[in-house]
C-alpha cells in the first residue's frame, strides 16, 4: 500500500522490473541451462545408436526381399532406402527427418511413429503403475521403520529391501508367474492387450510388481536411512520435540517432509534404468510395450525402430534428471534461495 | 620431573566409581553383530567361490554340457546327481558349479575394466577439472543416458555370443557408473587443506592422484564395485536369458533359468534352483558391501 505511489511514479520500470524478475527466475536459468545441455548428450546417445547398429551385418534390403533374392535386386533395394550411403551421412538424413517429426520406417515397412504411438502408452502405464505403487509403499515402509530404528518393523524391512535389492527381476517375474497366475489363477501368465481400467490392472499388475519390487527396496532404504539421520542430527526436530509435538507429527510432518527431497532426486535419476527392467520384463509377459519392440528390433537388425526406442528413452532419462532438479529447488526452500544469492 | 604434589592431594580418597555410560554387555553385542555382518558374508563368498572354482578340481563332476537321456528329470537327492538332472539329462549341480564360474569371473572382469577405464576417466576427469572435466563428463553423461542394455545386446548381436563379448557389452554399463562415482570421490578430495599442500609443495599431478587421492578414494570404490558385482552378474544372466549371452551348450545360471523356464508350471525347481543361487551370491556381495561402508565410514 505504502509502496504504491512509488511504484505509479517509476512508471514503465515496472514493467523491466518483471521482465527482469522472469529471466532473473532462477528455476527457469536452470531449465535453458539443462535443457541447452542436453542437446549434446541427445545428440550423442543418437549418433552412438546409430554408429553401432551400422555396424551390425546389413541385411535389411535381404530381410526383405527374402533369402532367394538377386544380389542385384538387394542392392537396387539399398540404393533406394540409402542403406549403401556411408553412415554419417544416413545420420544426417535421419537427424533432419526427426527435427520434422518422423522417426523413418521399420524393416516391416510401418511407420516408427506408428509403431510408437501405440505402444509407448502400454510401456509408460506399466512403469507409472510400478513407480507409483513402489513409491507409495515405501514412504509408508520407511516411515514406519524410522519411527523406531532396530525395532522390528526396521529390521523386517531391512531384510526386505536387501531381498529387493538382489533379487533379479526376472527371477521375481517367474516367482510371480508360479504363484499367482499358475497356483493362484489370480492374473494371467501372459499379459493380453489393453483395452481399458479393467484389463490394465489384470494385465499389468504382475509384471509392474515385478519392475517394482526392486525400486521398492532400494527407496524403502533410502528413505528409511534419511529419516532416521534427519531424527538425530536436525535441530527443528529437537525444536519440534521441545514445542510438544507429538512424536508422529514430528516424524511424519517434519522429518519426512524433509527426507522426501533425495528420494524424488533418486526416482528421477532412476527413470533411464527403468526402460532396461522394462524390456526384459515385457518379455516375460509378453507386454506390448517398447521393451518388447526393442528386443524384436535388435534381433531383425531394425535400425530406425532401435533408433526411435533409444531416443525416447534417452529423453526421458535426460528430463528426469531435469525434473528431478527442479522439483529439488522448486520444493527445498534452503536451495532456491541459494541459488538466486549466488 | 613434575613438582613434587602436596599431601593433601595425594591423599584423597579415590572417587566413587561413575555408574559406566556404557553397558559391558550391550558393547560386546554391538561389536559381535558387526563382526558378524562383515564376516558371515564373506565366509558365504568364500564357500561359494571354493565350491565354483576348486571343487571341480578335487572331485570329478558329471559333465555340465552332456547327459545321458535314459536319467533325466531325475528328482533331487537321487544317487549321482544330488540336485537331480534336467530334461537333458544334465548333472544340475554341475551346472550350477560351471555357471557360478562363469558369473563370478564375468562379474570381476567387468568390475576391472569399470575401475580401469571408468576409474581413470573419473579422477582424471575430476583432479584436473576445466576443459578436460567437461569434456569426460558430457562422455560419462552420454553412457549414462544411453540405455546400456541397447547397447549390450547391440555389441552381443552383432559380434555374435561369447563370454568375452558379454564382458564388453557389460563394461558399458560398469564403466560410466565407476566413472561417475570416482569423479565425485575426487572432486570432494580436491578441496581438502592436504592437496593444497602437496599442490603447493610441488609435487606432481601423477603423485598427487597415485600417494594422495587414489589411497582415500579406494574405500568407497570398493564397497560400490562390490555392489557393482551383484549387478552384473544379475545383467549377465539377464543377457543369457534374453538368448545374447553365453552361448547355449555351457552352463550358465541365465541360460539355466531361460531352459527352465520352458517347464516352468511342471518343475519349477529348474527355475528356482538357479535363482536361489543367484539370490544367495547377489544378497553375500550386497551385504558384505554395505558392512564393509559400515566399517570403512563410507557414504
Amino acid at each position: 500500500m505504502v509502496l504504491a505511489p512509488h511504484i505509479q511514479f517509476q512508471g514503465d520500470s515496472g514493467a523491466r522490473d518483471r521482465a527482469r524478475r522472469i529471466t532473473g527466475s532462477p528455476a527457469l536459468r536452470v531449465v535453458g541451462r539443462r535443457l541447452l545441455a542436453a542437446i549434446p548428450v541427445l545428440i550423442g546417445v543418437t549418433f552412438v545408436t546409430f554408429a553401432v547398429m551400422s555396424a551390425l551385418p546389413n541385411d535389411t534390403a535381404q530381410a526383405i526381399l527374402g533369402l532367394h533374392a538377386s544380389p542385384s535386386a538387394v542392392a537396387a533395394l539399398n540404393h533406394t532406402l540409402g542403406l549403401d550411403q556411408p553412415f554419417w551421412q544416413r545420420y544426417w538424413h535421419w537427424l533432419v527427418n526427426v527435427l520434422h517429426g518422423n522417426l523413418g520406417t521399420t524393416v516391416e515397412g510401418s511407420s516408427v511413429n506408428h509403431e510408437l504411438a501405440i505402444h509407448v502408452p502400454t510401456t509408460l502405464g506399466l512403469l507409472l503403475y510400478a513407480l507409483v505403487v513402489s513409491v507409495v509403499l515405501a514412504i509408508i515402509v520407511a516411515t514406519l521403520a524410522a519411527r523406531r530404528p532396530n525395532g522390528i518393523v526396521d529390521r523386517l524391512s531391512l531384510v526386505v529391501s536387501m531381498l529387493g535389492l538382489s533379487t533379479a527381476p526376472y527371477v521375481f517375474a517367474f516367482l510371480l508367474i508360479i504363484v499367482f497366475a499358475v497356483k493362484l489363477n489370480w492374473f494371467p501368465v501372459l499379459s493380453g492387450p489393453v483395452t481399458g481400467p479393467g484389463s490394465f490392472f489384470k494385465n499389468l499388475t504382475l509384471p509392474a510388481c515385478a519392475i517394482g519390487f526392486g525400486l521398492f527396496a532400494i527407496y524403502t532404504r533410502l528413505l528409511r536411512a534419511d529419516i532416521v539421520e534427519q531424527m538425530q542430527r536436525e535441530d527443528y526436530i529437537v525444536t519440534a520435540k521441545a514445542k510438544g509435538v507429538a512424536p508422529w507429527r514430528v516424524l511424519t510432518r517434519h522429518a519426512l517432509r524433509n527426507s522426501m527431497f533425495n528420494l524424488i532426486t533418486v526416482i528421477g535419476l532412476n527413470l533411464g534404468g527403468l526402460v532396461g527392467a522394462a524390456a526384459i520384463i515385457e518379455t516375460i509377459f509378453q507386454v506390448q510395450g517398447i521393451g518388447n519392440d526393442l528386443l524384436t528390433g535388435i534381433a531383425n537388425h531394425d535400425a530406425p525402430l532401435v533408433e526411435g526406442i533409444t531416443l525416447i528413452f534417452a529423453l526421458v532419462t535426460v528430463l528426469g534428471n531435469l525434473l528431478a532438479d527442479l522439483a529439488y529447488a522448486a520444493l527445498d526452500p534452503r536451495i532456491r534461495y541459494g541459488r538466486s544469492n549466488a | 620431573m613434575a613438582a613434587p604434589m602436596p599431601d593433601a592431594t595425594l591423599a584423597t580418597p579415590a572417587p566413587p566409581a561413575l555408574p559406566s555410560l556404557v553397558n559391558a554387555r550391550r558393547l560386546r553385542t554391538q561389536r559381535l553383530g558387526r563382526g558378524l555382518r562383515l564376516w558371515v558374508p564373506a565366509g558365504v563368498l568364500i564357500l561359494l567361490l571354493a565350491i565354483c572354482f576348486l571343487l571341480p578340481l578335487v572331485v570329478t563332476l558329471p559333465s555340465s554340457t552332456n547327459g545321458d537321456i535314459i536319467y533325466n528329470n531325475e528328482p533331487p537327492f537321487s544317487p549321482g546327481h544330488w540336485l537331480g538332472t534336467n530334461v537333458q539329462g544334465v548333472d544340475i549341480f554341475s551346472q550350477l558349479v560351471y555357471g557360478g564360474q562363469v558369473a563370478f569371473e564375468v562379474g570381476v572382469a567387468v568390475t576391472l575394466i569399470g575401475f580401469a577405464i571408468g576409474g581413470t576417466i573419473g579422477v582424471v576427469a575430476g583432479y584436473f577439472g576445466g576443459w578436460v572435466d567437461a569434456v569426460l563428463s558430457r562422455v560419462l553423461d552420454i553412457l549414462i543416458a544411453f540405455p546400456a542394455l541397447v547397447l549390450a545386446l547391440v555389441i552381443a548381436e552383432g559380434l555374435g555370443p561369447s563370454e568375452f563379448h558379454v564382458i564388453l557389452a557389460l563394461s558399458v554399463f560398469g564403466i560410466p557408473a565407476i566413472g561417475r562415482i570416482t569423479r565425485g570421490a575426487t572432486l570432494a578430495m580436491r578441496g581438502l587443506p592436504y592437496m593444497t599442500a602437496a599442490r603447493l609443495s610441488g609435487t606432481r599431478a601423477w603423485r598427487v592422484i597415485a600417494r594422495h587421492i587414489l589411497p582415500n578414494i579406494l574405500p568407497g570404490i570398493v564397497t560400490f564395485s562390490l555392489l557393482g558385482i551383484g549387478v552384473v552378474i544379475i545383467l549377465e544372466g539377464a543377457l543369457d536369458f534374453l538368448g545374447y549371452g553365453i552361448p547355449a551348450p555351457t552352463a550358465s545360471w541365465g541360460n539355466m533359468i531361460a531352459n527352465g523356464q520352458q517347464v516352468l508350471t511342471a518343475q519349477p525347481e529348474y527355475v528356482l534352483i538357479p535363482s536361489i543361487a543367484l539370490l544367495v551370491t547377489v544378497v553375500a556381495l550386497n551385504t558384505l558391501g554395505d558392512a564393509l561402508r559400515e566399517r570403512w565410514g563410507v557414504q
